[in-house]
This record gives structure tokens, sequence and C-alpha cells, in this order.
């Protein structure tokens, strides 16, 4: 256990627990708009793999991570445009169709993945920041100030987000709309366009999450986020619809399985129970949903699809 | 009602992240269908040129013999399943009058029985499960279709059924090799081997590498991390980099999310061994060698015995002896030529017998 | 200043209305009045952007004008104010004022300055509220004053009111009077949806009243009477008060020993009550929806278990007991949800007749229904309580809610219970249907059942109770004697507020 508590496998631990939260940090974000507004989108994980393709391909052909970012961004504007078109004007059971986007999201990233690609090939990575005189510090410069620059995209979405959900106009709408439209609709605020727009920002974040997965590890391989994205939904629960909360969820799913991951390296945990180690961060995650889940209450209008003058 | 659907949506969301913490042989989370790309090799000749004219007037006017695979993963996925398609290939070019069939990318099994059930209907002469999770729905599904060959693997069983071959690869030859390699590369003494979980194949070959370099150099420091699952790349990328972390200069990894590993490996100049095939292409400066399967050994005694009126019961293994596994190195990478002869004599050694694996 | 001509609008079997006409001068209550379905919602959905009318045309100031959202009508300072409070309950009072509306400060929200006009708007109609409130804290009075503050926001002359009085005390209603008052002394308009009668008359300026889409009648609120209301309203003479019988009442048939039951939330929504009902008298409860009324009936109905306490049918206690053994113990009861709780949707209107007695003899024959004697016994009923269903094989849910009350009552009353509870028998339920419940009901008192009668609506509870006991907060305020006492009185002890004397008690 000694081995552990050494200053540098503390400080690796940390950056890893880090890094490992940024796809989920994305993506529950994005979702936590859309649950605001009462729209539960499913399908975040098919929208992240074919960001996470889109976002390889580009760099694979061009080798710009910047270009990768923004195709993720651009596939996931569109797919979130999609989920917004089921869900929100054809009204669809939430519940299912977001498993149909998740499930074209998984088919077809592979099947782009085969035509396009075949054999997995290595793409270049984010750079990681370097800042001067504050990345040297030791511990702290390695633990705050050496990450990849979407570690910093994703935290600073989390104030971002809070900022635009509770200062502003567009915020206070979503709130409404997601609590009670048919509220919302009698003053004047468009039900759908609030939640297209909801549901466009999720999938956007879920593309650039996808992305920033795949370019962060510079390798794709068919279903490379392994269910993240439903994860990240489960997080919008334990982070109880509230950026922070989301943010804590996240880091917390990331740390302990980093945490795990140590252990098992330095044989902390035994290889014949590392199975059910690899439980644990899921579990963890259960367990807290469960006692949060309990304390706040969804959006009321969660899951409902609006429909004028019922 | 509404608290009945917030209820159901908590259980639901909380068996997925069950199921992502478990997955396993089957690789995949979903109890929803899979993105099955079923390839029917259409480019492949049946009706062959260049084959035909060495095989001469037998085969030219036979009917083909059919081989169909059944694998889970990608077949061009640098690893367990692109091991079998290869061999196969190889058969086909050698016999020349092969059709090949070929459905992957079946993580469920229920998907793969299909699958291999609709082979053995339409007739196929020899139907291959490549993946030990399939060997259930192998002894329900051969018993109704004795004029059919199976072979399973990795597996040692038949279940003693006379239709039904096994195969397995003895990953722990090639392992142990490279083990030993690996340990005389390092210089920090330290070796990362990340894993998905302790079963089958993957154990057979960590348990091998970890004797290789323990043999070799009795103070390494061999640390062993099986992630739990054999998808998740951003897992085993973070496996490498907790290796890095704790000084590893040499690691080698098994499954196909180990890609995640090699990046990573290459991006901080940590030298990487791989297995299943050959992963060079993926960071050309550091693999220093792959253990690569070569099934079309075991494949060719199969179709022998098929081709002789034995439709299974017969267990097979590759191995450095039968030259099913082949140690490939980098060109690329500038061995010292100590170390590649340690290598060469460690497979004389395992080969003659004077060198035991340990497994 | 509002003018909609032939205004005709068709759904699927319906015409909801059918060439109405309707005008509002500034500065006057036009009260539009009518059972449900009449077409009073309709018109007035139509007239704030809900619904789109297949013909006519609305005038604003004397020019045409197209209403195509609720957005638009916001733009023509049209108001209105929902049955069902229009709000999000998770934002503060400023936030749902502002909701909607562009900001001073671009994009980000500036609630300070709504604030600020939101104390202002308060003290000058006597709409005190603490912008700062987040709604659900507020009380349902509370909510009605953000209602009518985010009308005055939007700078609404034109008001419409869909029912804003259904869940208010006396003394909320009275307060919301003088403010709507004080907005027509501004020169404003309000429409005022409504079938509280007594309250139409006391506020309106002019009603007019909707019947089956179409209107029956236009009058001055001078010289209108509940019954000439009521007579427009169902299209015959109506008694508002059932004749009642004197009946002497008998010993206690039910009774409630400190009851003690939690609510929906966990917390005490019934709190040591003590209750008495005769046999041979109707006991109305009083009070404003939410004060344990609910909870108190299905634990008496077995629905809901009780914390402590005991009920007595007769000399039984059936406190915890099931609904099946407590209705063997003699209880009937009509629920407050009659499609959750009261009939089954999907089953017809006789096998929802036979709901409760279906597994007893005649009914049942060696394991199998005798259809012949249930078909008899269900034609019965239904004609006896002049149900109006095409077939005995209808569906219930087919049918008016009227009907389907009224098929609930046959049930229930039908075995002569020891004691008959029913909460709200006649919400949404139109006159002539209620008319027929309450006659049903009072009859019921000579057949030595003690009933006791849930109720919001004040007029109902005056016209069927022998004793109003008043509930507030999960027990009995006080018992007084209706053909003493007055609204005022009810209404303060509603509010929670103990009566001074006790003289009333029978």
């Amino acid at each position: 256990m000694s081995d552990f508590f050494t200053t540098a496998i503390l400080v690796a631990t940390a950056a890893s627990g880090v890094r490992l939260a940024v796809p989920l940090l994305f993506a529950s974000l994005g979702e936590t708009f859309g649950q605001r507004s009462g729209v539960l989108n499913l399908g975040v994980d098919g929208i992240m793999l074919l960001g996470a393709f889109g976002g390889y391909y580009a760099v694979l052909q061009t080798g710009s991570v910047w270009l990768g970012l923004l195709i993720g961004i651009v596939v996931g504007m569109l797919l979130g445009l999609v989920s917004a078109l089921i869900s929100v004007t054809l009204r669809a059971e939430q519940g299912i169709s977001g498993i149909g986007i998740y499930l074209f999201g998984l088919g077809m990233s592979d099947l782009l993945f085969q035509k396009l690609v075949g054999t997995p090939l290595p793409i270049t990575k984010f750079p990681k920041l370097n800042f001067p005189v504050l990345s040297d510090i030791p511990v702290i410069g390695e633990l705050l100030f050496q990450h990849s620059v979407v570690v910093y995209l994703a935290f600073l979405a989390v104030p971002v987000s809070m900022y635009i959900i509770n200062k502003t106009t567009f915020g206070m709408n979503i709130r409404a709309v997601g609590e009670n439209p048919e509220a919302a609709d009698s003053l004047g605020v468009s039900v759908n366009r609030i939640r297209y727009a909801t549901v466009i920002i999720g999938g956007t974040l879920a593309g650039v999450a996808g992305a920033a997965l795949a370019i962060d590890l510079g390798i794709f391989q068919q279903n490379l986020t392994n269910a993240q994205g439903f994860i990240a939904i489960a997080l919008v629960y334990f982070g109880a619809w509230r950026p922070v909360g989301v943010m804590l969820g996240s880091l917390l799913y990331g740390f302990v399985n980093a945490i795990v991951l140590q252990l098992k390296t330095l044989a902390i945990i035994p290889p014949d129970l590392s199975d059910f180690a690899a439980m644990a961060p899921a579990i963890i995650t259960i367990l807290a949903l469960v006692v949060v889940a309990r304390r706040f209450k969804a959006p009321a209008a969660l899951t409902k699809p609006y429909s004028r003058g019922e | 009602m509404k608290k009945n659907r917030l209820t159901w949506l908590i259980v639901v969301l909380a068996l997925v992240l069950v199921a992502a913490a478990c997955s396993d042989d089957s690789g995949t989370t979903t109890t929803a269908g899979d993105s099955d790309t079923t390839t029917t090799a259409g480019d492949t000749p049946t009706t062959t040129t260049a084959g035909d004219a060495e095989t001469t007037t037998t085969a030219a006017s036979a009917e083909p013999f059919k081989i169909a695979i059944v694998a889970p993963s990608a077949q061009n996925d640098l690893a367990f399943t692109q091991s079998i398609v290869d061999a196969v290939n190889v058969i086909k070019d050698e016999m020349g009058n092969v059709e090949v069939q070929i459905t992957d990318n079946t993580f469920i099994v229920e998907d793969a029985a299909s699958a291999i059930r609709a082979y053995a209907v339409d007739g196929v002469d020899l139907v291959i499960a490549h993946g030990s999770q399939y060997g259930g729905s192998l002894q329900e599904i051969a018993p109704d279709f004795p004029d059919t060959a199976f072979a399973w693997g990795t597996a040692a069983d038949t279940f003693g059924l006379s239709n039904v071959f096994a195969y397995e690869a003895a990953s722990d030859e090639g392992g142990y090799v490279m083990g030993a390699m690996a340990a005389a590369l390092s210089e920090s003494n330290t070796i990362g081997i990340v894993g998905p979980v302790e079963v089958g194949d993957a154990k057979l070959y960590v348990d091998g590498f970890k004797a290789g370099a323990e043999a070799q150099n009795p103070d390494a420091n061999v640390l062993v991390n099986y992630t739990g699952s054999f998808s998740d790349v951003a897992l085993a990328s973070e496996a490498a980099q907790a290796f890095a972390a704790n000084g590893a200069d040499v690691m080698t990894g098994t499954a196909q999310m180990v890609v995640g590993a090699v990046t990573v490996a290459s991006d901080v100049n940590i030298i990487w061994f791989g297995t299943q095939a050959n992963q060079t292409s993926l960071a050309p400066d550091i693999v220093v060698a792959s253990q690569v399967y070569h099934w079309e050994v075991v494949l060719r005694d199969i179709i022998a015995k098929i081709e002789a009126g034995t439709p299974g019961g017969e267990q097979f293994k590759i191995d450095l002896a039968n030259g099913g596994e082949v140690i490939e190195y980098n060109d690329a990478f500038a061995l010292p030529a100590d170390v590649k002869q340690l290598g060469e004599d460690t497979i004389a050694g395992i080969i003659d017998g004077s060198i035991k694996t340990g497994s | 200043m509002l003018e909609m001509r032939a205004i005709t609008k068709r759904f699927p079997g319906v015409l909801a209305n059918d060439r109405v006409d309707f005008d509002l001068r500034a500065g006057e209550v036009h009260t539009l009045l009518g059972e449900n379905g009449a077409g009073k919602s309709t018109l007035m959905k139509i007239l704030y952007g809900l619904y789109q009318p297949d013909e006519g045309e609305i005038l604003l100031n004397g020019s045409p004008v197209e209403i195509h959202s609720p957005t638009d009508a916001i733009d023509l300072n049209v108001g209105m104010i929902h049955q069902h409070f229009m709000m999000v309950e998770s934002l503060t009072v400023a936030e749902n004022v502002a909701l909607g509306l562009p900001s001073n400060r671009g994009f980000r929200t500036d609630l300070d300055a709504v604030s600020e006009r939101i104390t202002e708007l308060g003290t000058r109609y006597g709409l005190k509220i603490d912008p700062s409130a987040t709604v659900w804290q507020l009380s349902v009075g509370q909510k009605q004053r953000v209602e009518i503050i985010k009308a005055l926001f939007r700078d609404a002359n034109l008001l419409i009111l869909d029912e804003p009085t259904a869940v208010l005390t006396p003394q909320e209603v009275d307060q919301l009077f003088k403010t709507l008052r004080q907005m027509t002394e501004d020169g404003r308009g309000l429409i005022f949806i409504s079938h509280k009668l007594h309250e139409v008359l006391a506020l309106s300026d002019r009603i007019t009243v909707l019947r089956q889409g179409r209107i029956t009648g236009q009058v001055p609120v001078e010289g209108a009477t509940r019954e000439s209301l009521a007579r427009m309203m169902v299209g015959r003479e109506v008694k508002l008060a059932p004749d009642k019988p004197a009946v002497e009442p008998g010993r206690p048939r039910l009774r409630i020993e400190s009851l003690t039951v939690l609510g929906d939330r966990g917390d005490e929504a019934v709190r040591s009550l003590n209750l008495e009902v005769r046999a041979g008298e109707i006991l109305s409860i009083a009070g404003v929806s939410g004060n344990g009324q609910r909870e108190m009936a299905e634990t008496i109905g077995g629905l809901r278990q009780p914390t402590s306490g005991a009920i007595f049918i007769d000399d039984t206690d059936v406190a915890g007991k099931t609904p099946a053994e407590i209705r063997a113990a003699g209880l009937s009861y009509v629920p407050e949800g009659r499609m959750k709780n009261g009939c089954i949707g999907a089953f017809t209107v006789s096998e929802n007749l036979l709901l409760v007695d279906h597994q007893k003899a005649p009914y049942v024959k060696w394991g199998l229904f005798d259809f012949g004697v249930i078909k008899e016994h269900s034609a019965q009923l239904v004609k006896q309580y002049a149900v109006k269903t095409p077939t005995l094989d209808t569906t219930a849910r087919s049918l008016s809610g009227g009907n389907i009350q009224k098929l609930i009552l046959a049930r229930e009353i039908s075995g002569t219970p020891k004691v008959l509870v029913a909460s709200q028998p006649t919400r949404g339920v139109d006159i002539g249907a209620a008319e027929y419940i309450h006659k049903r009901l009072v009859e019921q008192r000579t057949e030595d059942t003690a009933i006791l009668v849930i109720s919001e609506d004040l007029d109902e509870v005056f016209a069927l109770a022998d004793r109003i006991a008043v509930i507030y907060e999960g027990q009995i305020m006080g018992m007084v004697d209706p053909a003493t006492t007055s609204r005022e009185e009810i209404g303060l002890m509603m509010a929670g507020v103990h009566p001074e004397t006790t003289s009333d008690r029978p």
C-alpha cells in the first residue's frame, strides 16, 4: 500500500482520473442542457462514437487536431439536430428513440471505420499545454498545468454552462420548459425552439466528447467509447442536473477508475480480484446515484414530449 | 407514474453501468442488437484463375471448399479476429478452390449462434467459431448438422462431438520469448503488461511473458494490469500511463483494446511487444517484435481430416515448434544483436523442450 | 375593445364553438358561463392563440387581428390566467414573471429590475408578494397573485380569467375581486369564466351563457338570478338545492377517532382527527383542497394506511383493513378520481356496475358469471340512475363525466350501505347530473345510511349538509349548522381561523 502513497504515484493517478473524466464531462454537460429542458437523449454514446470517428478521420487525413475537433462539433450538431427532430418534432418515446440513435452511431462509426480506414492507425494527439513557470511547480504543476488543451476546455465549460443555465434568459427558458412547458408556452416561450437548442447543444458536446476521446487516445476502434455515453447520462442524474454536480460525478468516476487501475498495477489489488475491482467505479457511482436521486427532483417535464392544447 | 418512470430510468441506467463494467468476452455493453457487418467475401474468386492451373484437374471441376468464420471483433482488428481471417486467406491461396464467408463483430453470442447455424444450413464445409464464448452455442448446434465440420477456438474441448475440432494457441511460448527479450532490454527493470480479463489466451500470454522476463532477470519488476474489459481503449491507455508512472520502460499487452496502450507507449517512447498480430504499423518506432498466430498450420490439418472423412473430434494447438506461432521482428527497430540472439535461443530451447514456460 | 364574430371551431366529432359572437368593452367584467364542454375554454383559447378558429374573425380596438400563438396575444396586450396555474414551480416569482420577455441586459437576465416593478404593481393593486420567493413555497392565493402580476407586467388590457376562484378560500376570493375591480377602474377589460353562480353575480357587468357550443343567452347582471342563469346553462328548470325531507339522525354509524395519516410526501396530512357521522344525516367536510380531505377519504376506503387511530363502521374497527374487508363491513365509497379509482375505463357499463359484487351470488354460479342475471341487474340500475349510455356494453370511458359519476353512484348506493363516503361527488359534472346526484344522496338518508360528503364547492356543501365540518391542515376546525352559519364564517375556518364561538354546534 505504501507504494501507492508516494507523491509521484498520487499525482499520476490524479492526472489519470482527470483525463478519464474529460469525455464524460463534455457529454454529461451536454446532456444536462437537454434534460433541464425536458428531453432525455439516450443516444449520447452513438453521437460520441460518430464524433470520435469523425474527429479521428479528420486528424488522420489532415494531421490537424483542431480540424478534428471541429469535425467532432459538426457531427455532434448534425446528430443533435436529428435527435431533436425525433424527440421534439416527432415526439417519439425518448427512452426508445435514443437507443436508435445509439445503435445508428455504433454501427455507422464502425462501418465508416472499416470502409475508410480498416486497420487502426495512430494519429496526432492534442498538444499538452505548457504554462511558463506554472507547469514547473512541483506536484501542482503536474496536477494542474500539464494537461492537454481539451482538459481545460472541458472544465471551462462547467462555469460557462452554469452561467448560461442560471444567469441568462435562455437558461431561464430552459429551466421553465423543463419544468412546465405549458406555462412557458403560455408566456410566449417557444418550447420546441428551446428544446431544439438544448438537444443540439447536447449533441455538439457529445460530438466534442467523442472527438476529444479519440484524439486524446490517438486511435479509433470499434465501440471506442465503451458505453461512456450511458455513464454520462447516469452522471447527469448523479449531478442532480447541475453542472457542478455533473463535474463532481465525472471526476468521481474518473478518479475511482484511475485509483483502481493504479492499485491493480501495484498488485495491491491482486489479479484474481481485478474483475471485481473493475466494477468498483460503476458500483460507487450507482450508490451515489441512488443517494442523490432521492434527494433532488428531476425536471418535472423530463421525457415528456410537449404539444400544445392538451 | 412520474415517479415510476424515474425509478425505472435509474434502474436501467444502473444496469448499463454494471454492464459497462462487466463487459467480458462479449466486449460490448448493450443488450440491444449490435452492428454486425456481415461481410460475404464476394471478391474472393470462386472460379479461380491461378489456383486452377496449379492444382490441376481435381479442384477445377469440383465444388469449392466452403469455409465460414464467425468472430467477435472486427476482421482487421490487428488482434484476435484478424489472426483467423489472415489464416483462412492463406489457406484459400494455397488450395485455390475455396469460398470464404465471414461474420465478424458478433460480440453478442446469440448473434454468433444464429450465424453459425445459418452457415451450417447453407452447406458450408467448415464453420469456424473463433471465440471461446461460442462453445455453448456450438455444443447445441453441431449435433443438428452431423455432416458439417465445426472448429472452435480458442479452446481445448470438443465436447466429445465427432464433428467439432478444437484449436488453441500456446501463446505462453511466444510470450515467454518476448518476456525474456523485454527483460534484457529494460534498463529500469520495470515491465508493464496490460490484459483484458484473466482467462484463456490472454492469461496464457501474460503468464508466459512474466515467466520469461523473470527467468531472464530475477530482479525484474513485472507489473500486470487486467483492466476488466476487452474493448475499453481509454482504460488500456490509462493502464499504460500508470505503468509509465511506475517507471516501466517496456510494455506489452493482449486483446484488441491494447491499441490505446500502444499509442501511449509511443508518446513516451516506451518499447512495445505485440501479440496476436503484427502491431508494427501502430507504432513503427517502438514495436520490437510481435507474436503472430498462423492458424493455417492447424487449419491445414483440420481440412485434411475433413477431406479424409473425419469431420471432428480432435484438438489442435499452434506453437513455436509447429510454426503456428512466429515471432516477427520490426526491422525498423534497432534491436541489439545479443538480444535478438537471446530470442532465437529461447525459441530453440522451447522447441527442444529444454525451456519450460511454466504453463 | 374586443369583438369576436361568428367564431366556429370544430374538433373531430364535436362542434366546440358554433358561430359564437362575443364582445368586451373597456372597464367591464364580461362573464362567460357554461357547463364543462360548453365551449368556453375553446373560445378563450382561440382568443389567446392556443387554437385557431375554423371560421370567424376577431377584432381588437376595431381592427381585425390574427392570433396564432400566445406571443401574438401578449403582443396585442391580451393576457390569460389559466385555470391551472401556468407557473414553473422551481423558479422564483421574478423569474416566472420575466419568462418569455426580452431582458434589458441582452441575453443576461435582469431580475432586479423585474422585482422592482413587481413590488410596484403589487402595491398598486393589493397584490403583495416577495419577488425572490420560489413559487413552490407559495400558497395557492399567492400563486394566483403572481398570475395576475404576470399579466399586468405584460400590460394586459384584456385579461381572461379561467375559473380563477376554483382553489381559493372565500376571503381570498373577496381579495381577488377587489383587485379585479381596481383593474376595471383603470380601463382594463376582463373576461371571467366560472360556473360558481354567486360569484358570477357578484363580479360581472354582463353575462354570456354558452351551451353545447352555442350562445343561449346574454344578459346584464341586473335582474339575473342563479336560477335564471342555471336555466340558460342547462336548458330547463333546475333545482339548485335538493328538497330535503326531514330525517331524524340516529346513532353514529361512522366514528373516526384520533386518526393520523401520512400524505404522499411523508408529512402528516391528517392529524389526530375525530369525527362522527350519524345514521340518516349528511355530514359535509368543507375545506380548501390539500388540507387532508383526500387522505382521510382514502384511509376510510382502505386505499391508504393510517399511522394511528381508529375508524369504526357501526362497531367494527376497519382502520388499516383492505378495501374488500371495509366494504364487507358496510362501506360504500365514491372516490375523488372517478377514472382513477372509481371505475375501469376499458370495462363496459355493466362490468363496472358489477365490480364490487363480482364474486357473489346471484351473479356467479358454479364459479361462472350468470350473464342473464347480470344484464338484468345492470339494465335496472342504468334506468334507475338515469345513466345515459348507448348500450350496457359501452366502455365506461366513452361516457361523459356526469354519467360516469352516476354509474359509480348507482353501484355504490345499490347495496344499501351503512356508511357512504363521497369525495367531490359533482366535480366536473354538469348541473343537470349534479342535480340528480344531490337528489340521490339526500334520498339515501332515509335508508339510515350515514353519509360523508367531501367537497370544495361551498354551494354543494350548503345544499347537502345537515352538519358542516371544516377541515384545515388535517384537523377539524369546527362543526357548524348550515342553517345558522354564513359563508364568511366557514371561509375564516377554511383559512385556519378558529371560530370565536362554538354556539353553532348543533
